[in-house]
């Protein structure tokens, strides 16, 4: 093998799977401060809207491995051990046209969440394919974002009026088909698909990848969470590395630190998948993915795998985004939208 | 118009980036976010992520102080950054021999590992590693900054000229004698070093 190749496979096994985003948000913040000369100008909780950058980066990560992990997973067991269908060439989502996709990553855990909350999407990102796959755009939709919900049916039949609340009450509403119309009416972006993947099926796939390795700056005692780990690299299994990706409270305390964790756990994951190569230890993988994963009728797993498939042919770049926002002027721990820059965004976006 | 839309199909030049950031120097942020993760695994691969977050910081504070000597025909300030990174880490130049010495003693084991994993790398990488490291760790500071730059860094010879303000001829001379060095560290153990 060639010298270079070698070195670069050192380099990348040297790098952490956790990026310290707390470390590189205090650094950005110590940059801010001189280019205001030296001063602090802004309470802490604003300062936020400067590291929208940082949710960027996460979202191609995200995304990624939102395109990559779960059909890298169904997509080796269509080829490998036929135990699901073959893709089907015509099926959803069609060649030669514009996607967009809503992805959610959601989580069913009733004993971290509120009592009466039930399913809830902490990831919000809307996915714009171009028709020939060589572009995808991520439009990360913070979750404390404020906007109008409109009416939704909830899952035991109830209908719930419209009216304005964080975007990721939409999805504890009324599931996909809520989550969907209000992500529709708030962009006036139509989307064709939406597809969650949820936090426990998460811990599961962990499970079922025998562990992954998180690193840690410092030891975390997080009783909210459970969460109890000492500094540098641990081997933690699903429970514990999800806990890990939400843990809200440690390092800048903010969602983009966590929304980095997300990522930091899925690259971990998606490292440990693409390593694997026995049939047995890859069937109990795409039986946990199945379960883990929800998607509208029209995208099912054959849909799935076709468009893992394209993205992988086209060599689809990436470009992450998050919708341009400021503190909610009701409640600067929520956020909203800023106009004109998020409708011009989002008639960008579909003007491919 | 544009200039106040986020940028979508058509990302804003970072020479753009500096230019604003003369009249508005908040604007310099911007570059923050592009960069600050590249080059902090860069760095972090050469001295470890302690040292690495200050000194990443420590980059983007020089490099704000010296925009104003930017040179604006540069739409990718990469080179410079990374320029303003070599300096920064070769004040570290002990922390990173020691940093190589360390790993040629103890391979960075994955704590579990499935056996297929194991099967895979055992052979391959961890076998090279420690010689690697070893190369490294004896290589002149010049040759290194020229090989990892290309080799972690991913900067075209032209790029790494413009980073440590050298001549392309010195790059390439200084990246082969490097090569030639880590493949003879490698070559004792290594049967498959003539197949490229």
């Amino acid at each position: 093998m060639d010298d270079l190749t070698m070195l670069r496979d050192l380099g990348r096994d040297l790098d952490l799977e956790y990026e310290p985003s707390a470390g590189l948000a205090r650094q950005r913040r110590r940059l801010i401060d001189e280019t205001a000369g030296g001063r602090r100008r802004r309470p802490a909780w604003f300062t936020g809207g400067r590291r929208a950058g940082w949710i960027a980066v996460a979202a191609v990560a995200a995304v990624t491995a939102a395109l990559v992990v779960v059909p890298t997973v169904l997509l080796r067991e269509s080829t490998g051990l036929h135990l699901l269908a073959p893709p089907i060439g015509d099926r959803l989502p069609k060649q030669g046209q514009a996607l967009t996709v809503l992805l959610l990553g959601s989580d069913r855990r009733p004993s971290w969440g509120d009592p009466e909350s039930g399913e809830r999407s902490d990831l919000m990102i809307l996915l714009r394919l171009s028709a020939d796959r060589k572009r995808a755009t991520a439009v990360s939709l913070p979750r404390d974002s404020m906007v109008r919900i409109p009416q939704c049916r909830s899952a035991d039949g109830r209908t719930v009026a419209a009216h304005t609340d964080m975007i990721n009450q939409a999805y504890a509403i009324g599931g996909l088909t809520c989550a969907r119309k209000t992500v529709e009416s708030a962009t006036g972006v139509r989307v064709d698909h939406a597809v969650a993947i949820r936090y426990d099926g998460l811990a599961k796939l962990v499970d079922a990848l025998g562990g992954v390795e998180v690193t840690l700056p410092r030891a975390v005692d997080d009783p909210k969470s459970k969460l109890k780990l000492p500094a540098g690299r641990s081997v933690v299994d699903g429970e514990t590395a999800v806990a890990y990706a939400r843990l809200r409270y440690v390092g800048d305390g903010s969602d983009i630190a966590r929304i980095k964790r997300n990522v930091a756990l899925m690259q971990a994951m998606l490292k440990k998948v693409s390593r694997i190569d026995t049939p047995a230890a890859m069937a109990t993988l795409v039986r946990v993915a199945a379960t883990s994963v929800t998607t509208d009728p029209a995208l099912d797993l054959d849909a799935l795998v076709t468009l893992a498939v394209d993205v992988r042919r086209a060599g689809t770049r990436f470009t992450a985004l998050t919708v341009p926002w400021r503190p909610y002027e009701k409640d600067p721990n929520r956020i909203e939208w800023k106009q004109p820059d998020a409708t011009r965004l989002f008639a960008r976006l579909t003007g491919d | 118009m544009v200039s106040s839309m986020i940028p979508l199909a058509t990302p804003r030049l970072d020479s753009d980036l500096i230019a604003e950031s003369r009249a508005r120097p908040e604007a310099f942020a911007a570059l923050f976010d592009r960069y600050a993760s590249m080059l902090y695994r860069y760095v972090s691969r050469r001295l470890g992520p302690e040292v690495a977050e200050d000194l990443v910081g420590e980059t983007f504070l020089v490099a704000f102080r010296r925009r104003d000597r930017y040179d604006l025909t540069r739409p990718d300030a990469r080179p410079w950054l990374f320029g303003i990174v070599s300096k920064l880490v070769s004040r570290h130049h002990r922390d990173e021999a020691a940093r190589y010495r360390a790993l040629t003693r103890s391979p960075l084991d994955d704590v579990a590992e499935s056996p297929a994993e194991r099967v895979e790398d055992g052979v391959r990488a961890t076998a090279v590693r420690p010689l690697l490291a070893a190369a490294l760790a004896r290589l002149p500071k010049g040759d290194r900054d020229v090989l990892l730059l290309i080799a972690w860094a991913d900067l075209s010879y032209e790029e790494v000229a413009q980073a440590l303000g050298i001549p392309v001829g010195t790059v390439r001379s200084r990246l082969n004698r490097a090569r030639r060095k880590v493949r003879e560290a490698l070559g004792h153990t290594n049967p498959l070093r003539d197949e490229e």
